[in-house]
Parts: C-alpha cells; structure tokens; sequence
C-alpha cells in the first residue's frame, strides 16, 4: 500500500471546479455512498445502542454497576474521559495553531478533525457526567446563582474541569461551524433539489461570497483561532490537574501538564489517521489528503510520541530520584506488581511501535500508518488505565491495598461511547462536506502562483 | 483575641455599657455585652435573623409574583393529603410516659444471656424503639464494654426472618393450639417421656418454669446441650478438685500470663473484663521520656490455631491441638520436678524460662486454657496454678454459674439414646439447633424422627423446626423479663425494651402456661425476685433498683477454697499428621447468629475473612497442596466422612493443624445464613456445614487427609496479603527496655509550603488517641461504629469488590516468619487531618472543616465524584456504590427489586434498627467517620445548657465505648489536662502518616512487647 510521494499537497491536474466537485458530490451525489458506508453506520449504530442501555441501567442501579471501588474510586469512567478529550485535541491543534503558523497542509484536514473534535469531546462529557453518584445533581458543579448562597468550592480541579471541558466544547463547535459557512453556501449554490438548497441556504446564513463576508469571516476566524490556540494547552493541562493536585502517589507529577497535552496530539492524531485512512479511500479523496498529509502527521506522532515516552522515562526517573516511599512503591507497583503487563503493552504502544515512523518507508506504507496510529489510539488508552486504577490500588497504607477488574457494564458503556463516535463522524462525512473546499481552493490558487512564478523565472 | 478585636475595628464602649445599664435598671438580663454596646455587629445580627436569606423588599415586583405562585401552589399540594402525599398524623401524647422527652434518647439497663453466662448492658431508646445495645459500666461482666454479638443483638431483634407465628406441619396455628395440644400430652403422660433439650442454662427464671412443669409432670425431665458447652471445664475441675468448680481469673495482677490454647481475650466466659484487666497491665509502660519502674504483664502462648490472644502475646508457639496437652504436661512437669515428656515443635529451653518466669511471679501470674482442650489439660492447669501459688490469688474457683452443671455431652447421648428406644413420647427443644449441630455421629435427626410429639421453640424456624411438628416463636431477649447469672455469679437482669413485636411467648411463659398457671412475663420475673430478695417491706423498691442498675449487687459468687488434688503430668495421645481443630465462628459462634449480617460481615480477626468459613491451614501444608489457584478448594476426609470446602491460607496457623469453624452451612434459615454450598458459582455464600464432620468421641480435634480440589470458591476478605516492601513507618514497635532507654527525636523542620494555620480554630477541638497497645483486633468497635452509624451491610460480593462500608477497619500487619509472624493491629477510621486532603478537590465542598476540627461529611451536598476518597491517604472513605441502605434483606442490592425476596414487614422492621441521630445515606454518597458528631452535639448541647464547655469524659464514641481494652481515648486536645492530651504527648504517640503532611487529630500509640530476653537471645 505504500504511496508515491512528491511535496504537493494537492495531487492530480485539479481546477476549481474538480475540487468542488469532488468534496461536495461526497454530500450531493448519493451514488457516492456505496453500500460499506451504510454497512459501516449500521454496525456503528448497532454499538450505539449500549450506550442507552449501560447508560439507562447505570442510572437505575448506581455506579456499582461497574467495577470501581474503594480504593479505586476511579476506573474505566476517568480512562474513558481522559482518553476521549486527548483524541478531541488534534482538531483544533491542527485548524487553530496550525492556521496561526500557516501551515498550508493544514488545509485539507482540518475540517475532518474539527469534527472528530467535536465528536471526541461529546463522547468525553458523558463520563465525567455520569460518573458521579448522583448524577441528577451534577448541576451542583455550575456556579448558578441560588438562595442557599451554596457556590462549587473553587479549589477542586474537578470545577476546573467543568469549564475548561465546557469552554473547549463551544469554542470549538463555533469554530467548526464558522470554518463550514462558506463551504455551506458553495453546497447550496451546486445542490439540485430545491429542498436542499433551502436547508443549506438556511445553514450558510445566507453567505454571498462579498468582499465585506471574506473580510469579517477571516477578522472571526483568526480570532477564534487565537482563542482556541491557549485552550488546547489548557484543556489537557487543567485534566491532568485531576492528578498532579493530588497526593496520590503516581499522579502527583510535575510532568503532567506537559506530557498529557503532548500525549493528547499524539492521541488525536493518531486517531485523526486512523478514520482519514478508510475515509480518503472509500470517497476518492487521495487528491486531497495526499500522501504528504499522512506523512506529516506521521512526523507530528512522532514527535509527540517521544515527548510521551519521555514522559514515562521521567516518571520512573523521578520516583527514584525523589526517595519517596510512596513512589518508589508505585514504581514497583507498575513494574512488577499484578498489572505490569498493562505497563509493558503500554510502552511498548506508545513508546516503541511509533518508532518505525523514522523511516520514509513505513510512513508512506498506508497499512503500517493505520496499524501503528491503532497501536498508539490503544497504548493511549493503557496509559489512562496505568495512571488512574493503578496508582489508586497502591497506596499509603499497604492495608488499603485492592485490585481493580472492570465489569461487564464498563465495557458497554466504553463501546456505546464509541459507537457514538464512529456514528456521527459517518454521518458528519455523508452530510457535510468532509474537506474545506476554500481553503484548498485558495491553496490550489497558491500553487499554482508558485508553480507560474518559477516558470517565468525558468527553473523548474 | 484583643488583636483580633482590633482588626476588624471592633470595639466596645465599656463606659456607655455602663451607663445603659445604670439608666435602665428594669431590664435584668442581657446575653452579651455587645447586646448593651448596641455594636454594629450586635444590631446586624440582632436584625437579620437569617443572615445572607435573600431579603424579600430587595426583590423586585416580578420575581416577587413568581415567589408567591410557588408558594401558592406548593401550599395547595399539603391539600392532596391523602390522596397521593402520604397522609401523616402528629398527635400528642395523651399521657407523656414518665421520663421520656420525645427526641432524646433512654438507655436501659439490661442483660443478654450468651454461651452460658449473661452480660450487662445498656439499651439505647428512642421513643421506646431500642436502636443500640451498649456495654453497662457497673455490671462486673461487661464495665461498659460490649461484645460484637452481644451489640448485634438489636439487629435480632428486628430481624424480618424471625419466625413470627406458631407452625403446626408447616401451617399457621396459635399458641392455645398448642397449649391443648402439649397439655394433652402431659396429662396423658403425666410428663413420663417428655424430655425438655435446653441450651445450658443460667437463668432462674428459665429453671423456674421447668421446675414449675416438673411439680405438675414429675415425669419431665430436661437435658442440656450446646455445641459450645464447657464440658472439659466441668471435668477438668471434677478430676482436679473433685467437685465442679469454674475458675475465674484476676489478670490485673498477673505479670506472667501463659495461654495454653486459651483465647482469654475474645472467647472464654468473661473475656470483656479480662481484656479490660489485662489491658491495665499491658498498659503499664513508660509515656515519657526515662520513665522507669513499669510493670507491664508478659504473656506467653501456646495455640493451635490463630487467635487475638496469640497475636497479643510476647511469645507465642503454634503447636497442634493435640499436643497442646503434652506442653501443659512438660510445664507441670518442670514446674514440680518431675520427668518432663517430649514437646515437638516447643524447645524445652523456652518451656524451662516460662517455668522459671512464672515462678518468679507466683501467685501473680495465670496459665490458662482454652474449653476445648480436654478435661486432662484443664486439671494439669489447675495443678500448675496450685503449684503456682496463684489459686485464690489471680486464679479464683467459683461454685459453676451453670444452674445444672454437667457433662453436657453425656446428657445428650443419654437422651438420644432414649429417643431410639422410643422412650421419649415429647420433646420440647428450647432455642439451639440439635439436628444441625450435635454430633453427627448420635444422628440426632433420626433419632428425633422417633419422637411422636415434637416441638420446637426458637428465635428462626430453623433446620430443626423443619423436623419438628410444632414451631414456637421465642420472644426475643429485648421483648421480655430474665434474670440470669453472669460470668461470675452476679445475678444480671433483663428487662424488655419493647413489648413482643408478634405474637411471640418467652420460655418462662410457656412453661407457665403448660404447667397450667398461666402467667406473662413480668409475673413470673415477679415472683422470681420475690424469692431472692424476699417479699418483706420496700420489695417493691429494692426490686426497682436492681432492674434500674440491671443486676442484684453482691450475688457475685464468693471464691471457694478448694485443694488440687495431686496431678500427674499426662501427654494424652497426640494425633500424628495432619489434624482438623473444631472452633466456633468467632461472631457467629454456633451458628445461631447466622442471620445477621452485622456479624457476617464483620471481618474474622486474623484472617479478615467474612461470610465464610473456610478451612485455615498453614503456608506449609498450602505450599504442599499445590494449588493451581489460590482460591482453590480442598477436600478434607475426617473418621472416614469427606467434606469439600474453601481453604484459607493463614499465617501463624501451626503446619499440619486445619481450623475449622463451625456454625456456617445453614440449609433451612433466614436469606443472610442460607448457604449456597452446593452452588457452583465462585462466589457462593454462606460457608460450609462442619457439623457433619463432628463426632462425639472428636468433638474439638481429629485426625484428617486433606486434598486438593480444582475448582475454585471466593473468600471474601478485607484485607489482603500483601506485605509491605516500603520503609514507610506505618507501624511502630519497641520492647519494654527498648522504650525505657527512648528518647524520640526531636521533630525535625519539614519544608512546607503551606500556611501553618489554615483554619482558625475556636471553642474545643476533638482529637482521638488509638493505642495499638491494648488493641485485641476483637472488633467490637467495628460493630459498634456500625450500629451506631446506620452503616449497612453490603455482602460478600461486594466486600470482595473492595465496598465495604465499614467507617472504622482494623488493619492486621505482619511481621517475622510467615510460619509464626508476630501480628500487630492497627485500628483507623477517618483520622481527620487538619489540613485534610480530601476538602480541597471535593468540587461542590460536600467535605468541610468545622471550627472544632471535624472533616465533615455533608452527605446532602455530596455529589459522588468519589475525588475525595481518591486524595485520601489513610482511604477511610466509604461509597456507596448501590443503594445499600434500603435494602430490606441487607445484602443483594445487586439483584434488581423484583428479585429479592419480600419479607412481612422488611422493610419496616429494619427501619426501626436505624439511630435517628444519623443521616440514613443512600446511593452514590460518600461517608466516612465522623467522630461520631451526633454524641458531640448532643453532650455540647447539655453542656450549653449548664453554660459551659464539654468536660473532659462527657463525650464518648461508640468505638471508644465497645472497647473492652480502652484502647481509644476521645476528647479534647485544646484542653491540656484532657487525657487525650496527655496521650496524645505521650513518647508512643505518632501520627499516622505524618510525612504527608495532613497533620492527624487521631494520634496512634506503637506498640510495646514485653519478651523474655532469654527465650529471644
């Protein structure tokens, strides 16, 4: 499967005209959309169901429905979460940073792993929402006004959570919808039945294409971008505060902050690879997502692999530099207590398999790229387990000690979860367009300034 | 507090003080002198009653029509009463009883008849619902401490599986019916073969009822039987002394104590006052620095299986049961110079120490042994006490309290050797359990099939009600009038808390009734008094008195002097291989306390074990057996009969002795003690039935094969094996001399990046001290914080998972050889840190301090993110993780409603169980300890009533008042004379954890042991 690769993100002789075709035919022409697609949203509905089932049962019965207990009052529900928000991280890192450092790659993807943001976080919200005792009273979180003057104690970086969660959540989904406007029109300007058009001349907000839209559409969208660009650092950094507050032994690292928001590019694009892949292939879309792309992100896994694993390096460096009992405890713990297997698979996933992405080779192998982005989408999910259940099943006071085994409910909430994911990242493929036709528009125009420029000058 | 004043620019105008009170002398009283002052402060305060309420003129017109709709229409829901509310009544007293203010607890003094002897305690009640049973502080039994079952005795009462009805075949039938019925039989018989089978008895109103049926039916004869009978006990001092006399002992003046096989601290007869003795004495080391001239006791043990005594012990021998004997033997031989016989596994330069030991303190040391050793022990015992010196001293004999003191066993076979003949025309079985625990080999249950009358009178319709035709229910021990004997003599009372709650008869009334003089309960306890105190002028009063302190003061049976005969040194006959010992559960005991979940839940002193009784066997016969899984079962083969059961591995558990406790395996009881022992599933509950294993001739040890079984059965712990591989000073320990040469180091400077004073603290602040000392790990705390708190149980599953809801846990370490460790008990519950680190990451501040020092639990506020018990270093916090406290049958919250099976008012009955001082919690709630903050309110509240602070003493927790040893101290630490605060400085003391900087109000105090150098070096 290993693609040619030249430097241009743009591949094929296209025009205009053939980029708009190809994205929006994706969301017009229903012949399109083979019978895998449907296969596809109907297995991933399927999934879906578990979630109104663990989540119906969950809330009939109590979270002994699932494996948590004391002392690991935290279990699948927190992996869950953090492993969700970190994939919810690669969008807005590759559409709002990437946009202010004018990364020009940037431009077929973004709008792909905006959605998977979106979709990402929705699926992250649900745990910490349902994960407390009593979760009709989870509005207690919010600082809503009320005559008992009772407010949420600020100092819990669980309340710090809510709103960097919550705030990610609608910057992004404005930030999403806002980079769709003038897509939405060029939908509604090539759409043929009359209904269609009318819904996406509802959805474009009646966008004409004007000098006076394109100058207070980029005025919006750099400011939003500047506005989702701290919030990527701070989502993750304020999640790994749910550790690094702590006293517990395993979580209460300095290391956090930096190594969680590395660890969630890693994760998220890994997963942004790993649905671009099949995506790319079954719509036609190699032109666009070329093998460039996938090699770059390739390189951004790379690199933020290694900041990862060295994070993990830190970990055991400075349990054994500090002294601590508690640590050095841990360190055993993780190394050669009941779950080292989890430890070993962990480094193993995000340490040693993205290795192979040192070499051009295995980058433009599109199955290697796919297996490893699967390898690392798991080894991110260890590396929640390895942090959350195993520092809380050591402890302080060696009597305390009790395994943590995940019940059956876990799961089906786990895979409900992702059901949901796969669902809406489907749908979001069939009925929007999946790739930003301006901007590779603009990029296309932009190469081809570049390629008429070095033939004046003759050298090509 | 000047600086304060200042700070906020608070001052008070003395002189104008003055002058209000000089120009108005009509008003007499004020509160305070800001009230004089008229402060800003004072006015503010005065003005707002409800400071920070959202004032309504501050509102404007349209929030203030949608406030009045609200109320509007929540006022005319109170009119739908009736129709989908529930319609409630308060309606007054019409005659207020006498002393009882509604909301305010009554204790009443009473008693509670357990394995032979009867305890004191004191009835917790609220509006005449009993809620708690504590220990009664004069009574010579109990001195304020309660046992784990005798506290659990509240939950019998209110037990839903208690049998309600009288059954004739199974089918509903009255108590008349069967007066007829047995009256029939009676008078047909004129009481020839009608055989009354009694657990033993010790109450005389008991005695009086069959006496009185005996006068009307001389041919009724009874015969008593418990699984726990003190047979040897009886022989041994028959054999020693020639008549049946009971020792009892004197462990405050005992330095030297040597245990052979007796737990003297969680099981023989009056093992709440021995700890308490004995705890004086273990208590007797120095608490500052260069303290000299201490006395603590040293006690040796010898034991064939693991118990609290043993694991108290400065030294201690894991010996087989059997050869428990040939020691005491080789000890009476040294200790008179006679030819000492082999002691395998014992070295006899350490049994030479002992004797030398003990000698050194003659008449101030004890050997001591256990009731299931044979009478051949017991007499070598006596004989060594005598030799010692110590008889009248620290060992006394006492006339049995027994009210007919027998050979139990040998009344039993007699009778079911008249039942075969078909002698037995009737049997009245009294409450214990005959056809599931007596001998298997008397095969008492075909024997009974031989009755034609049979009838059963007991608490639960049981296995041998299933065989009998006639079920009777008893009233319980809280429903009705008793006066029995205590472990010493002293006549104890029971008075009923409550009037029967179904239509229940106690023993005495039935035998009243039978013997055709029908009388209730407080007639017959009457007439009994009458009888001990005569019937002369001011009865009425000193009967009064004796129910009000709940025993008749001076009955205590005097010490009888009595020679020991001479005793030779005798090693019986020792069983090689592998033996199997025959123990009672520790809280189920016989098995009649298997219906209760309290006690099925609370974890097994060792082995942490709960609602199981697997086989304990040593790390050598484990390692031996091979298992393929730890949880692996076994088959024991027992005199030719095999039992396939749970094993245990059990550190300290001598090689090749299997502990088998009996009283589990119930097939026909309560849904708490059925058991699931021919399930399959890993997780089956209940234990096993030992019973079968247990013959008349092997009654506490036999010889067995075990086998390896592959297939796997759960137990259920709380605590794990693992060891501690950290340097972390959890735990600390010292010898006598080695604390006496102390001096702790001086505290070093930590780094700290804290303020030092987060909290400002006012008005007295609560600490606890937990001596690890005196600590037995018998766990009547556990029980008691359990009661107390309404805590539920939650069921073997879910301990398995790691839910138990237990505040308070008693953590078992190990250290040494795995063959013999030596163990050290560790008591924590919430310790409540000063800087807690659970307050901080709680997000909607459900975790709080109080002024006072409590990390408080605000359950109303708690959302159940579950941080706090996260952040927790100590992880005393307990979730519920199911809805464990509506649960009408306690424990399969797991099983959805449907499914559970519905019990005659349940759920009512289980209501009454709760304190209503404590927030009943429910689902998705965190708890933990809360220094039981309804007794601190509660002793503030009279204290600000005399207008004063809590004295030191006036505040007693529920751990602190079960203990029998007094290992917890609670009070205030502010208060430098409290004795918390002199505990709390005391060199021993350390605070748990301290590293971590949450800075405990719970002070711990190592653990001192007291060895013989000579043995040790």
């Amino acid at each position: 499967m290993t693609e040619p690769m030249n430097n241009k993100l743009i591949m094929g002789s296209q025009t205009l005209e053939t980029i708009d075709e190809m994205v929006t035919d994706v969301v017009l022409d229903s012949k399109r959309h083979t019978k895998t697609w449907f296969m596809i949203v109907l297995a991933a509905f399927g999934v879906l169901q578990l979630l109104p089932i663990g989540v119906g049962w969950l809330l009939y019965q109590g979270i002994g429905i699932w494996g948590n207990n004391q002392p690991a009052a935290w279990g699948f529900d927190i992996i869950n979460f953090v492993w969700w928000i970190g994939i919810g991280h690669a969008g807005t890192l590759i559409s709002a940073i990437l946009l202010l450092l004018q990364q020009q790659w940037r431009n077929s993807i973004n709008r792909f792993a905006e959605a998977m943001t979106i979709f990402a976080v929705m699926c992250a919200g649900l745990y910490p929402a349902l994960h407390t005792g009593r979760p009709w009273n989870d509005f207690w979180l919010f600082p809503y006004p009320n005559i008992m003057g009772v407010w949420p104690q600020w100092r819990s970086p669980l309340i710090w959570d809510v709103f960097a969660v919550s705030t990610y959540f609608t910057v992004s989904a404005v930030f999403w919808y806002v980079g769709l406007i003038p897509d939405l029109a060029t939908l509604r300007d090539r759409a043929k039945p009359m209904w269609v058009k009318k819904l996406f001349a509802f959805l474009c907000l009646g966008w004409r294409g004007s000098v006076k839209h394109w100058e207070r559409y980029q005025q919006l969208y750099l400011i939003l971008a500047g506005l989702s660009t701290p919030l990527v650092l701070s989502v993750h950094t304020i999640v790994s505060y749910d550790f690094a507050v702590s006293i517990v032994p395993g979580w209460n690292v300095t290391v956090f902050p930096p190594y969680f928001v590395a660890g969630a590019v890693f994760a998220g694009f890994a997963m942004v690879l790993l649905l671009a892949i099949p995506v790319r292939a079954m719509y036609g879309l190699k032109d666009l997502i070329t093998a460039k792309h996938l090699d770059w992100m390739a390189k951004i896994m790379l690199a933020t692999g290694m900041i990862v694993f060295y994070g993990y390096m830190l970990e055991l460096f400075y349990a054994w530099y500090s002294g601590e009992t508690g640590e050095m405890t841990l360190l055993n713990w993780r190394l050669f207590g009941p779950y080292r297997y989890a430890y070993y698979a962990l480094i193993f996933c995000n340490g040693i398999a993205p290795q192979i992405m040192w070499w051009n080779k295995a980058r433009r192998n599109i199955g290697a790229l796919w297996i490893v982005s699967l390898i690392v989408s798991v080894g991110m999910w260890l590396e929640r387990f390895v942090i959350i259940p195993m520092s809380l099943t050591r402890n302080y006071l060696p009597s305390a000690d009790k395994m943590y085994y995940p019940k059956l409910f876990d799961f089906v909430v786990f895979g409900g979860s992702i059901g949901m994911f796969i669902t809406l990242m489907f749908l979001f493929v069939r009925f929007l367009p999946a790739i930003n036709i301006f901007e590779v528009k603009e990029q296309l125009d932009h190469m081809k300034k570049h390629d008429s420029e070095h033939e004046l000058a003759g050298v090509h | 507090m000047m600086d304060q004043e200042k700070a906020v620019g608070k001052k008070i105008d003395l002189e104008s003080v003055e002058e209000t009170l000089a120009s108005n002398p009509a008003k007499k009283y004020y509160r305070s002198v800001d009230e004089l002052a008229k402060t800003p402060e004072y006015l503010a305060s005065a003005e707002d009653e409800f400071p920070n309420r959202k004032d309504l003129l501050s509102m404007d017109r349209r929030s203030f029509i949608k406030f009045m709709g609200a109320s509007l229409a929540l006022a005319s829901l109170s009119g739908c009463r009736g129709f989908f509310l529930d319609e409630r009544k308060v309606v007054p007293y019409v005659r207020q009883p006498e002393d009882m203010l509604v909301g305010t607890a009554l204790y009443f003094a009473s008693s509670i008849v357990l394995n032979g002897y009867a305890t004191g305690v004191l009835v917790e009640s609220h509006e005449g619902r009993p809620t708690k049973i504590e220990g009664n502080p004069q009574h010579p039994g109990s001195l304020g401490a309660a046992n784990p079952m005798i506290q659990a005795a509240i939950l019998e009462l209110y037990d839903p599986d208690r049998s309600q009805m009288v059954t004739k075949d199974g089918l509903g039938s009255t108590w008349e019916a069967f007066y007829a019925s047995m009256g029939d039989t009676l008078r047909a018989t004129k009481g020839e073969g009608v055989r009354i089978l009694a657990p033993t008895v010790v109450s005389l109103m008991m005695l009086g009822g069959i006496e009185k049926l005996q006068k009307a039916y001389p041919g009724v004869k009874w015969v008593q039987y418990e699984p726990t009978a003190r047979d040897s006990v009886h022989d041994g001092a028959v054999q020693a002394f020639g008549q049946p006399v009971t020792p009892i002992y004197n462990f405050k003046d005992a330095d030297v104590i040597v245990s052979l096989d007796g737990d003297f601290l969680t099981s023989l007869p009056g093992w709440l006052v021995y700890s308490r003795d004995f705890a004086s004495r273990r208590r007797d080391v120095p608490e500052t620095v260069g303290s000299k001239g201490h006395t603590m006791n040293r006690l040796y043990a010898f034991e064939s299986t693991v118990t609290p005594t043993g694991a108290m012990a400065d030294h201690r021998w894991g010996v087989k049961p059997s050869r428990i004997q040939g020691v005491a033997a080789a000890l009476l031989a040294i200790a008179t110079g006679k030819a000492v016989p082999d002691t395998p596994g014992v070295p006899r330069r350490a049994l030479d120490s002992i004797v030398k030991d003990l000698k050194a303190h003659a008449g101030r040391s004890i050997v001591v042994t256990g009731d299931h050793q044979p009478a051949e022990v017991h007499a070598m015992v006596h004989a060594l006490n005598a030799a010692l010196g110590n008889l009248g001293k620290t060992v006394k004999m006492i006339e049995p309290v027994q009210l007919r003191p027998e050979n139990q066993l040998t009344g039993l076979k007699n009778l079911v050797a008249e039942m075969n003949s078909g002698a037995v025309k009737a049997l009245i079985i009294l409450d214990g359990n005959p056809v599931f625990d007596t001998p298997a080999d008397l095969q008492f249950e075909q024997a009974l099939g031989k009755v034609p009358v049979r009838a059963r009178f007991g608490l639960y319709a049981d296995e041998t009600s299933e065989k009998c035709q006639w079920h009777l229910p008893s009233s319980h021990t809280l429903e009705g009038w008793n006066i029995a004997k205590a472990y010493d003599g002293t006549l104890s009372i029971a008075q009923p808390l409550c009037a029967p709650l179904d239509d229940t008869r106690s023993a005495p009334e039935m035998f009243a009734a039978l013997s055709g003089a029908a009388a209730r309960d407080h007639e017959i306890f009457v007439q009994t008094m009458e009888t001990l105190l005569g019937t002369g002028a001011g009865f009425e009063k000193k009967m009064n008195r004796c129910i009000h302190d709940g025993f008749i003061d001076g009955t205590a049976h005097p010490a009888k002097t009595v020679a020991c005969k001479a005793i030779e040194p005798t090693v019986g006959k020792p069983i090689s291989g592998t033996e199997v010992l025959f123990l009672p559960d520790p809280y189920i005991l016989d098995g009649r306390f298997a219906n209760l979940g309290w006690l099925m839940e609370l974890p097994r002193p060792l082995t942490k074990v709960v609602w199981d009784n697997p086989a304990l066997i040593s790390p050598t016969m484990s390692k031996g057996l091979k298992f393929g899984d730890d949880d692996e079962m076994v088959n024991l083969e027992i005199g030719g009969k095999t039992i396939k059961m749970a094993q245990f591995l059990t550190p300290g558990q001598p090689e090749d002795v299997i502990t088998l406790y009996y009283g589990f395996g119930r097939t026909v009881s309560g849904t708490i003690a059925m058991s699931d022992e021919e399930g399959s599933d890993i997780m089956r509950k209940g234990g096993f039935n030992v019973y079968r294993m247990r013959t008349s001739g092997a009654m506490h040890f036999a010889p067995a094969a075990i086998t390896r079984v592959a297939q796997v059965y759960k137990v259920a712990t709380t605590q794990s094996h693992n060891t501690i591989d950290d340097e972390r000073e959890v735990l600390k320990e010292w010898t006598l001399a080695g604390l006496m040469k102390f001096k702790p180091e001086e505290p070093k400077e930590l780094a700290n990046l804290y303020p030092e004073d987060i909290w400002q603290y006012n008005g007295p602040q609560w600490g606890m001290t937990v001596d690890m000392n005196v600590c037995t790990g018998c766990s009547a705390c556990v029980l008691a914080c359990q009661a107390e708190n309404n805590i539920p149980t939650v069921g073997k599953t879910e301990v398995a998972r790691g839910r138990e809801l237990h505040w308070l846990r008693i953590d078992r370490y190990y250290s040494g050889t795995l063959d013999n460790p030596t163990v050290t008990w560790q008591p924590v519950m919430c310790v409540h840190c000063e800087k807690a680190p659970c307050e901080p990451v709680c997000p909607v501040g459900a975790t709080v301090h109080s002024h006072e020092g409590l990390n408080q639990m605000v359950y109303n506020r708690c959302v159940g993110t579950r941080y706090c018990s996260n952040n927790c270093p100590y992880k005393v916090r307990r979730f519920n993780y199911f809805n464990y406290s509506d649960n009408q049958d306690q424990f399969t919250t797991q099983k959805p409603p449907e499914a559970r099976q519905p019990k005659p008012n349940g759920v009512q009955l289980l209501k009454m169980l709760n304190n209503p001082e404590v927030t009943v919690r429910g689902r998705g709630v965190m708890e933990k300890c809360t220094y039981c903050v309804q007794r601190i309110n509660e002793a503030r509240i009279e204290a600000k009533k005399q207008g004063q602070d809590p004295k030191d003493g006036d505040i007693i927790t529920a751990c602190q008042q079960a203990c029998p040893t007094q290992a917890i101290v609670f009070g205030n630490i502010a208060d430098k004379d409290s004795k918390v605060s002199k505990l709390r400085s005391s060199i021993r003391g350390y605070k748990l954890l301290e590293e971590v900087n949450t800075r405990p109000r719970t002070t711990h105090l190592g653990k001192v042991r007291n060895p013989n150098t000579e043995i040790t070096a």
